[in-house]
């Protein structure tokens, strides 16, 4: 998996984000290279198990069906799927920016070596909380919610995830996540895009939504349409002095409908897009005959918190959402560390607690997943007050349908990896592929390139 | 559409790329000069650097240590009103690629001092540039270099200094080279009681290290001098000052004239500005621009085009939305470019953006039954300072021109809905999808 060469040399100025966005634009015409993708997929043996053909085949013609409809006979068309496929899996894929520090987060307390390398950063096993099945590691104090859904069976905790040979650099990690390959490539379409592309409808943007206000780069697909809201009830356009919207949505439409290249090409493909989102929001609209609808718990009033909120409406509203996006900053604990990761926990701790509730109370517990990731974990050894970048980050899932346990091996803090970081014991696109065949119902290898047969059973 | 000559299409061309717009017919003043002569303008600006009074926000000054999200619009406000465009514009994308953000820093005269870093080093050497990053105050905040001690010293600044301000990610150095470096910066010093920042020979690790294959008793400057005298260096920045300017792809042997004008002229970026202001793939497709603007860069060229200032403090919180605050780029790695800007979240956000400029723009009754459709998308292209209109929009707004008030002839229609025609088109102009391109 780390076949791929580093680059190196004078032509590595191109690898930078905004070149490699460019390149790949340009060498991702859509829609004959998806074709030519998923023939290659099946070609190298990637088809193999005949259920997911059928489901995949199945999608595939919803999407011509759905080709030459309006939004609204799409939305249509997604709640009557969403009546016949009542438990459709929803796939949420919560980023923790900077580097969540997993070493803090599911305590080592058995390993002899925690307390000497994190010095007055180490969690003290006392002020810890249990896990009801196993004693060798504990929960960060900031997590009594989290721990409560552990105890309930409804968490997979898998350490030291990452991949062979792991890169400190924000920008590369975070990218080889996000893509699903290791190493340098031109396709940066994102692992869930790709898999939107697989089982998605050509005219639902919001069959894979991130909350926020530009699209999370997990969900960047080739063909199929994605979009981003950050706020469903506030998602309108106005201006001032023009009485109804049919005053100017027309002459705007019309704007972003002629042919284009390029920027002009963005956007006009995003007013495109977003006219159609207003459209399909429009049931949500909010005013004072329409509020907006309450949630059945209360949710931190952090960031974290309202964008779950607003997830747990889009996805009770029924839009034939499958995959979500939501990110999370601040885990880049260089110092100061003791105080901003106990509330970074705590905040992730009790939104994704009463996320949890809110499906439940929805009625969707049993079809979302939440996946928490980072780019990686951080070094063993503390700087002063704070860590800096590792490897083997800790990664979750949270919902109903997660096997609850500690499901990778943990490789202990007495032998590191030559850069003195934790040892990679699981490759995240493992978890990935695991995830897309037992959770999803998706072959792993149309998303994953070259991705071999090793699974591990996260599902419940 | 008025005829214009390709002369100050350049121009105009010229003046989003390398500044923030055109203020009205400043486009067709400049064309006399010619394109090189304007070039050479801003490589070397003289006299004032803002023009007009400072705004009033809500009648009062802009107060940016003291009032929430001032401080962009201070930054935002030199940028409407500056009279050195490239200067301005460099400032602003040194701050995207030294990008320190006020949201960890937490102290807004340390930010303050670093905006007038980066203006004073906009169009100077990059060595003295980074030299003077190492030492300013918000940096060695945000990258953790103040309290970087010996024997555990705080990788962060050494990272990004490699990977993203002289380097580029994974070119020439590796995690050895990190920690090196991060050892040789250590010593600064800051007393967390009287905010004092100093540097501390005790807590420096004075032992070898090796940096990029050299080996010394280096201190923090070497550092900085090391990265830059390594061969990654000069294609690196080279190649990312190009892509400030320009979507389309840069010829490799275009980037080696570059790089070595850069070495020439002991790492001055402005032989290098020259080379890319004056390269023709930026003057390409004139009528069809294809370059996305960035949000400050599109709403302050919105109030420049209509001579206006930021009387709004609504525009600090708007920029937000659109997602480029400056003084609070989202991490280190900068701000997104080009066609990452645009989403259907962003396109909303600037929408509002110009809705807030059309409200109270014309009253109901201002204009009578007697304006043509053709008059009316001439008033309105007019108004908005005469920007670039595709010929695609052009047919589209001819079309609603004649839609907009058809069959509006009572008096009250026609007091409302004629001045809502130009309200509407003249929106379009300011933030349609013509107007995200450059």
């Amino acid at each position: 998996m780390t076949d791929a060469p580093r680059p190196r040399g004078c032509q590595d100025h191109l690898l930078t984000r905004r070149s490699l966005t460019r390149r790949a634009a340009q060498a991702v015409p859509i829609p004959a290279d998806a074709m030519n993708g998923l023939e290659a997929f099946a070609r190298d043996g990637g088809l193999t198990r005949k259920d997911v053909l059928e489901r995949g085949a199945g999608m595939v013609l919803m999407c011509s069906a759905a080709a030459a409809l309006t939004p609204r006979a799409v939305m249509e068309a997604a709640a009557a799927q969403q009546a016949q496929a009542p438990d459709a899996p929803i796939l949420v894929s919560l980023y923790l920016d900077g580097g969540n520090d997993g070493l803090n987060t599911l305590v080592p307390v058995a390993d002899p070596v925690y307390r000497t390398l994190r010095g007055s950063l180490a969690i003290a096993p006392e002020t810890a909380l249990a896990l009801r099945d196993n004693g060798d590691f504990r929960w960060h104090p900031s997590l009594a919610r989290l721990a409560d859904l552990y105890n309930q069976g409804k968490v997979a905790v898998l350490p030291a995830v990452d991949y062979a040979d792991p890169d400190q650099s924000h920008f590369n990690s975070v990218g080889y996540w996000r893509t699903g390959t290791v190493g340098h490539t031109l396709d940066l379409t994102g692992w869930l895009g790709r898999t939107m592309d697989l089982m998605g409808t050509p005219d639902n943007p919001l069959q894979a939504v991130s909350i926020s206000g530009d699209l999370d780069p997990v969900l960047r697909s080739r063909t199929a349409p994605v979009g981003s809201v950050y706020d469903p009830g506030a998602f309108s356009f106005w201006i001032p002095g023009v009485w109804g919207d049919d005053g100017f949505t027309s002459l705007y439409r019309d704007a972003a409908r002629g042919r284009a290249r390029g920027g002009l090409k963005a956007a006009r493909d995003a007013y495109r897009n977003a006219f159609r989102m207003v459209d399909m929001l429009e049931p949500l609209k909010v005013d004072k005959d329409h509020p907006l609808p309450p949630t059945p718990v209360a949710y931190p009033d952090t960031d974290l918190g309202k964008d779950l909120r607003n997830l747990a409406r889009i996805l009770g509203a029924g839009f034939g959402t499958r995959i979500a996006a939501v990110s999370t900053g601040g885990y880049d604990t260089h110092d100061n560390q003791l105080t901003e990761h106990a509330e970074l926990l705590t905040d992730l701790s009790d939104s994704l607690w009463a996320f949890q509730a809110d499906l439940e109370a929805r009625g969707l517990a049993q079809r979302v997943m939440v996946m928490v990731w980072s780019e990686f974990g951080r070094r063993p050894k503390a700087n002063n007050t704070g860590t800096d970048h590792g490897a083997g980050g800790l990664l979750m899932l949270v919902g109903n349908r997660a096997r609850g346990g500690i499901l990778s091996e943990f490789p202990g803090l007495s032998s590191l990896d030559p850069d003195n970081n934790l040892k990679v014991t699981t490759e995240f696109r493992t978890v990935y592929a695991s995830v897309l065949e037992q959770f999803m119902g998706v072959e792993a290898g149309r998303v994953l390139a070259g991705m071999n047969s090793t699974r591990i059973p996260l599902v419940a | 559409m008025a005829r214009v000559t390709k002369e100050r299409r350049e121009i105009e061309r010229l003046l989003w790329r390398a500044g923030f717009g055109p203020r009205p017919n400043e486009a067709a003043n400049l064309a006399r000069k010619g394109r090189r002569a304007v070039v050479e303008e801003l490589l070397r600006p003289r006299g004032r650097q803002v023009g007009g009074a400072p705004p009033r926000v809500d009648g009062q000054p802009i107060d940016p240590i003291n009032r929430w999200s001032h401080d962009t619009l201070w930054w935002f406000d030199r940028a409407v009103r500056t009279r050195q465009p490239l200067a301005e514009r460099m400032t602003l994308n040194w701050h995207d690629h030294w990008a320190t953000s006020n949201r960890k820093v937490g102290d807004t005269k340390l930010m303050m001092a670093h905006y007038w870093v980066l203006r004073r080093h906009a169009l100077g050497r990059f060595r003295d540039l980074a030299h003077a990053m190492l030492r300013d105050h918000a940096m060695q905040v945000w990258l953790d270099l103040a309290g970087s001690e010996k024997g555990a010293p705080n990788e962060n600044f050494a990272r990004e200094l490699m990977e993203l301000f002289t380097l580029g990610v994974n070119n020439g150095y590796t995690e050895r080279d990190i920690r090196e470096a991060a050892r040789a910066l250590t010593g600064f010093t800051r007393d967390w009681r009287t905010d004092a920042f100093g540097y501390d020979p005790s807590v420096h690790d004075d032992g070898v290290k090796t940096i990029l294959g050299k080996k010394g008793k280096w201190r923090p400057h070497d550092v900085v001098d090391i990265a830059i005298d390594d061969p990654h260096h000069a294609p690196f920045i080279c190649g990312k000052l190009w892509a400030y300017f320009t979507p389309r792809p840069l010829p490799p042997r275009f980037l080696r004239e570059m790089a070595a004008t850069y070495r020439a002229a002991k790492t001055d970026v402005r032989p290098v500005l020259r080379m890319i202001l004056n390269h023709p793939s930026l003057y390409a497709d004139l009528d069809t621009p294809d370059f996305v603007k960035s949000p400050v860069v599109f709403a302050a060229g919105m109030l420049r085009g209509l001579n206006r200032g930021v009387t709004r403090p609504g525009w600090g919180w708007m920029l937000h939305q659109m997602g480029q605050a400056p003084f609070y780029p989202p991490n280190v790695s900068g701000w997104p470019s080009d066609e990452e800007w645009l989403s259907a979240a962003s396109v909303r956000a600037r929408f509002s953006a110009a809705s807030a400029v059309v409200q109270d723009w014309l009253e109901d009754g201002s204009i009578t039954a007697n304006q043509s459709p053709t008059a009316a998308v001439r008033a309105a292209v007019k108004a908005c300072g005469n920007p670039v209109i595709t010929p695609s929009t052009e047919r589209v707004l001819a079309r609603y021109a004649v839609r907009a008030v058809d069959g509006r002839t009572d008096p009250w229609e026609v007091k409302h809905f004629f001045p809502e025609r130009q309200r509407v088109m003249r929106h379009l102009i300011l933030a349609g999808p013509d107007s995200q391109v450059c």
